[in-house]
């Protein structure tokens, strides 16, 4: 018998997801982060900001991420950059949303023997 | 760091999560308060309404605790294994400290004493030699009371409740006060001198045994700093 994974909770890796695909184009310290994923998502998803922080502590100590103080204008920034074993994990994460999402989108819609929801 | 943070810190510190992580965490939130206040003000705020708004987006105490709390691998190794931080690792510092106090007694004994049948008192040694062995002498009586104190920092640092602190003090206490240390040559005329360690509560001195005498002093020298820094702490806070 094939026992297949469960999604525990529908939010479970959202930010994970967010934070790794941002990072993945450019480097970003968190605020600049914070302030891309609200303009990006035309404000759809937003957090408590600071929370942010010990997603992506728990991603540089998972390996995904790597961090480097840097000072700009005269303020110390640590910037987060995307690692390889971050991008597989990026490429995983956005495979089983993209899968999520058209499920639950067959379901809005009433799938193949049903029309859609007004 | 900021004062709205000082909370934090505390809530942190005592859920567990090790103190290099809460101090990095609070080094970024307080720079990206730094950064919301800024923007509000550049959106024509006052400065007290700009440092509300941005704590408000920054997320409330609650939400900023949480996050953090819930990443298990946060945790310090004092909150994940206590028994093994304050009982074991401090057995082992002990063990290692007296390794060492020994083989410097042993080694004095060989290379200074090369013809007395003991370390203790066989003859009198000056210069270099005799610090050679006063080393390793403040080495084998102040390891418990060092091991002790170091006990008691982490405690402390980390907020953490007495009863692992003081298993570890009482146990290092009674190490310390109960061992002994005996020396003497083979039978065989030039033979390896050798060195043993025993523990027990030797001879009763106004009724009170030689060792628990000496474990109760290394007890108080390591518990009361230990006690007083809780204090200090918790003054500091308070206030």
């Amino acid at each position: 018998m094939t026992v297949r994974e469960t999604n525990p909770n529908f939010m479970n890796g959202v930010p994970e997801l967010l934070i790794l695909r941002l990072l993945q184009q450019e480097e970003m310290y968190g605020y600049e982060l914070v302030q891309a994923i609200r303009d990006r998502t035309d404000a759809v998803i937003t957090v408590g900001e600071g929370v942010v922080y010990p997603v992506l502590h728990g991603l540089e100590q998972d390996g995904a991420l790597t961090s480097r103080r840097k000072t700009v204008n005269g303020r110390s920034r640590v910037y987060y950059t995307v690692t390889p074993a971050g991008s597989r994990r990026l490429a995983d994460l956005s495979k089983t949303w993209t899968n999520l999402a058209a499920a639950i989108q067959m379901m809005l819609t009433g799938g193949q023997h049903g029309e859609a929801i007004p | 760091m900021a004062k709205p943070f000082h909370e934090l810190r505390e809530r942190l510190l005592r859920a567990g999560v090790a103190p290099r992580h809460v101090r990095r965490y609070l080094t970024e939130l307080t720079d990206h308060l730094a950064d919301l206040r800024a923007e509000e003000e550049r959106a024509g705020r006052s400065r007290a309404d700009a440092e509300s708004a941005a704590l408000v987006r920054l997320g409330g105490m609650d939400d900023l605790a949480k996050a953090m709390i819930e990443q298990r691998q946060f945790r310090s190794w004092s909150a994940r294994v206590p028994w093994a931080v304050f009982s074991l690792t401090p057995l082992l510092l002990l063990a290692g400290a007296w390794f060492v106090a020994l083989f410097i007694l042993w080694s004095g004994w060989q290379i200074f004493l090369p013809g007395a049948d003991t370390p203790f008192g066989a003859g009198r040694v000056y210069g270099f030699a005799n610090l050679y062995f006063q080393a390793g002498k403040a080495l084998y009586f102040g390891a418990p009371i060092l091991v002790g104190w170091g006990i008691g920092l982490i405690a402390v640092r980390q907020r953490l409740k007495t009863l692992w602190p003081m298993v570890g003090l009482v146990l290092i206490a009674g190490m310390g006060g109960t061992s002994q240390v005996q020396a003497s040559r083979t039978a065989v005329h030039g033979g390896v001198g050798h060195i043993r360690m025993d523990f027990a509560l030797g001879t009763s001195v106004h009724g009170l045994p030689d060792g628990l005498m000496h474990a109760l002093v290394i007890l108080s020298l390591t518990m009361l700093p230990y006690l007083i820094w809780r204090l200090q702490k918790a003054r500091s806070l308070s206030a």
